[in-house]
């Protein structure tokens, strides 16, 4: 999965369009919801990285995921990568423009909030003018119903048993509204979506249209 | 009476006996000293040592990974001069396919060698010692039947080239890149897991203690340091494989003319032999290379031989049968006598054989044992293997420096594919891309250069006949010549 998430963040970047904010040569990025780290270890390690604020409330995961960093020395550098054990809630909110992220990232965590909408209010705060939210989760749909209870759980164990509640899925069309409403969000062509699908022996493989029945990653670009 | 053998007998040779090689797991813990810390250690500067390091150097995406190369040997000495001769060459030669020259053109190498020593051929004659069914390869009469050789159509086969003046290409390329942190004369004394400390944790960490008591830490160790692989015992990979009871025969010969095409179309020779092929490569002007691949015992023989008793059971070798090449491996002496009287009496359409060795240069006749050894798998945790350290090949199709080299190209895509995605170039799921795309093509290698040996080992009965059928076949048909070709020459 994490290659994946990679390639999006790239396609997002490249169609950028012209801006009177262009990015900066080297991102900052805030992993929200970061786990055990895979994602901002990864990100971190990018020539293209200036560096990397990566949060989660549970301190377990954050104990692991400082663990795990400390065998790479290339990550140790000061503020290369910093992990802070807190909600985005309760994250302050940067005190100007200039201060907020180019790259917010938001993966597998949207579908274990309870009120989706107060929840995306905090994360795009965060967020740079012409920067970048890129998250991924997955569609509330029969099918996803079917692999997340059936298959994922049960099947193929991927995930321990209860770990989603299918009513709190999030469609890529309801975010589209929820930003075009919005308004500032978006604008000439920055709205991108993949869909993709666990493949057993493969691996996560991108899928056409996929976003409409799974699994799928969501970016959307601040105006501006 | 010959003995008889079973048609499917072929498919029923006895269980291959297995040699697992002792492995020591040197897990215990580096010492406490600092070691430098490195992305990429590769022990051994031999062809696919230095064709990743080059690589890597070359390309944009992995050219700020901070990389060190270890080998025991002085590198500098080991290098083709300048003014070298024409007139001699080295002993150690390969045949590179044009997949590997393109490699080597896209790392910006080729430029760099020395081209007058470089011999390509445009024509193979292959053919059964036993039964005389011959084979000939060259891309014009593989064509696809009634259509015209396109211009643009490759006419070289494969580029005969020193092995030094590979490795000298290679250290001039990577000189010009510059960056990388020679450790040359230098052995690797040991290499042990790192220590954990309260700011860096490097237990996961292979860190090496070199001859001069420097200390590496790898994120990524490659081991490209030759079949006894030092790098592969500390992985704890075990590397499997037999030994074939032959040795391989090598010489610098002499020939009485640059060839039965001129300089311009040259031929390469191979005829199977029950004990195993002799190859006649073409190098510049009247020069060639031999490789015989022989029993112990007649390469002792061989090689005990004075210069002109060698040169004639050269000749006989691609003249005479296996029979009166038995008698004369069993003579003490008088073997040029012997040969001259015996090819009266052998009918010869001279121009399907190579021209006569007049002479071998001195000091180039050498033998070495050879086996096949593959190891079980190409990575581990923090591990990958190139070259001859991850297998070594019966010498038969010369694929075994090129596997090398096609080891050296996917090993440098998958590091850049980790880079491009942030991963860590030494843990096993970035490596994992490396192992599936290079194990199983090797694999098939090993096995297709085996069973050509074992195939061409049988001197008489059912399978005799079935592969000079396979032979006439093959060279009847112009397009499937095509593909055992494109095969050959690395699938351009
Ligand atoms: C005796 C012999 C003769 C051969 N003749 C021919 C031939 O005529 N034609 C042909 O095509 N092929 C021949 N081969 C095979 C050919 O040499 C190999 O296929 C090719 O060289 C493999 O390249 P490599 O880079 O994988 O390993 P190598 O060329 O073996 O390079 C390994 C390197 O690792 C270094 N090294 C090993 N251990 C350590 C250590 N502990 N510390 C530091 N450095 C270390 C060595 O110094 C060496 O430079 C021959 C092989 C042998 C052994
Ligand atoms: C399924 S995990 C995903 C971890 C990681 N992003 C990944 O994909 O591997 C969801 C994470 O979101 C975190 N999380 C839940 N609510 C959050 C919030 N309000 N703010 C930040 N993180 C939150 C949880 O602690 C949990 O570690």
């Amino acid at each position: 999965m994490n290659p994946l998430r990679h390639t999006f963040i790239s396609r997002c970047l490249d169609t950028t369009p012209p801006s009177t904010n262009p990015l900066p040569e080297e991102l900052r990025y805030l992993d929200i919801g970061c786990g055990g780290g895979i994602f901002a270890e990864s990100a971190a390690r990018l020539r293209t990285t200036a560096s990397v604020t990566a949060i989660d409330p549970t301190p377990d995961v954050l104990a692991i995921a400082e663990g795990h960093k400390r065998r790479d020395p290339a990550l140790m550098t000061k503020g290369k990568l910093t992990y802070l054990n807190t909600s985005i809630e309760e994250l302050p909110v940067p005190g100007s423009e200039a201060e907020k992220f180019d790259v917010v990232t938001l993966f597998e965590v949207l579908e274990h909030v309870n009120a989706p909408g107060p929840f995306l209010e905090s994360v795009i705060s965060n967020v740079k003018p012409g920067g970048w939210l890129v998250l991924s989760t997955i569609a509330r749909t029969w099918t996803s119903w079917m692999v997340t209870n059936v298959v994922a759980e049960d099947v193929l164990g991927i995930v321990p048993k209860g770990t989603h509640e299918w009513q709190k899925y999030v469609n890529e069309g309801e975010l589209r509204e929820w930003f075009a409403e919005k308004g500032g969000w978006g604008g000439n062509g920055g709205v991108k979506a993949m869909g993709v699908v666990y493949v057993p022996g493969l691996g996560w493989k991108e899928i056409p249209g996929g976003e409409a029945w799974g699994n799928y990653f969501f970016g959307v670009r601040r105006d501006g | 009476m010959p003995p008889r053998l079973q048609l499917n007998a072929l498919a029923a040779f006895p269980p291959l006996p297995i040699v697992r090689l002792r492995v020591q797991f040197q897990r215990r813990l580096a010492s406490s000293s600092t070691p430098d810390i490195y992305d990429v250690v590769c022990v051994g500067g031999g062809p696919a040592g230095l064709s990743l390091l080059t690589g890597l150097r070359n390309s944009k995406i992995t050219s700020n990974l901070k990389v060190a190369l270890v080998d025991g040997q002085d590198l500098q000495k080991n290098r083709l001069r300048k003014d070298a001769s024409l007139e001699s060459f080295s002993n150690r030669c390969s045949s590179l396919t044009p997949a590997s020259v393109k490699n080597l053109q896209e790392i910006g190498a080729w430029s760099h060698a020395a081209q007058a020593r470089i011999q390509p051929y445009q024509e193979m004659q292959v053919w059964d010692g036993i039964s005389g069914a011959r084979i000939s390869f060259d891309w014009d009469s593989a064509r696809p039947i009634l259509s015209p050789r396109s211009p643009t159509q490759p006419t070289t086969i494969a580029y005969m080239i020193e092995n030094i003046n590979i490795t000298s290409t290679l250290l001039s390329r990577l000189e010009e890149l510059g960056g990388v942190h020679i450790f040359s004369s230098q052995n690797v004394s040991s290499i042990a897991l790192g220590t954990e400390a309260p700011d860096v944790d490097l237990s996961s960490w292979p860190v090496l203690t070199l001859s001069s008591g420097k200390q590496l830490a790898a994120r990524l160790l490659v081991g490209a340091d030759g079949a006894n692989s030092p790098v592969r015992t500390f992985a704890g990979i075990p590397s499997r494989g037999f030994d074939y009871s032959r040795h391989g025969l090598v010489a610098t010969l002499k020939l009485a003319g640059p060839g039965w095409g001129g300089p311009d179309h040259k031929i390469a020779y191979q005829r199977f032999l029950p004990t195993g092929p002799i190859a006649m490569l073409p190098l510049p002007g009247n020069v060639a290379s031999l490789v015989w691949s022989t029993t112990p015992e007649r390469a002792a023989k061989l090689k005990a031989l004075p210069e002109s008793d060698f040169v004639a059971m050269v000749n006989a070798g691609f003249r005479l049968s296996a029979t009166d090449l038995e008698f004369l491996h069993t003579m003490s002496s008088g073997q040029e006598e012997e040969v001259a009287w015996r090819e009266q009496h052998t009918s010869l359409d001279t121009h399907t054989i190579p021209q006569k060795v007049t002479a071998v240069q001195s000091g180039t006749v050498a033998s070495f044992p050879l086996k096949l050894r593959h190891a079980d798998t190409y990575t581990g945790e923090r591990v990958a293997l190139v070259g001859d350290a991850a297998h070594t090949i019966h010498p038969l199709a010369g694929q075994g420096l090129n596997q090398g080299q096609g080891d050296a190209a996917a090993l440098v895509r998958t590091i850049s594919r980790a880079v491009q995605t942030g991963q860590d170039i030494g843990s096993v799921l970035a490596l994992e891309s490396y192992n599936s795309e290079r194990y199983a093509e090797n694999n098939a290698m090993l096995g297709i250069c085996d069973k050509l040996h074992r195939l061409y080992s049988v001197e008489s009965g059912p399978v005799v006949g079935l592969r000079t059928w396979g032979l006439k076949a093959v060279d009847a048909v112009g397009p499937l010549k095509g593909f055992f070709m494109n095969r050959a020459a690395g699938g351009v």
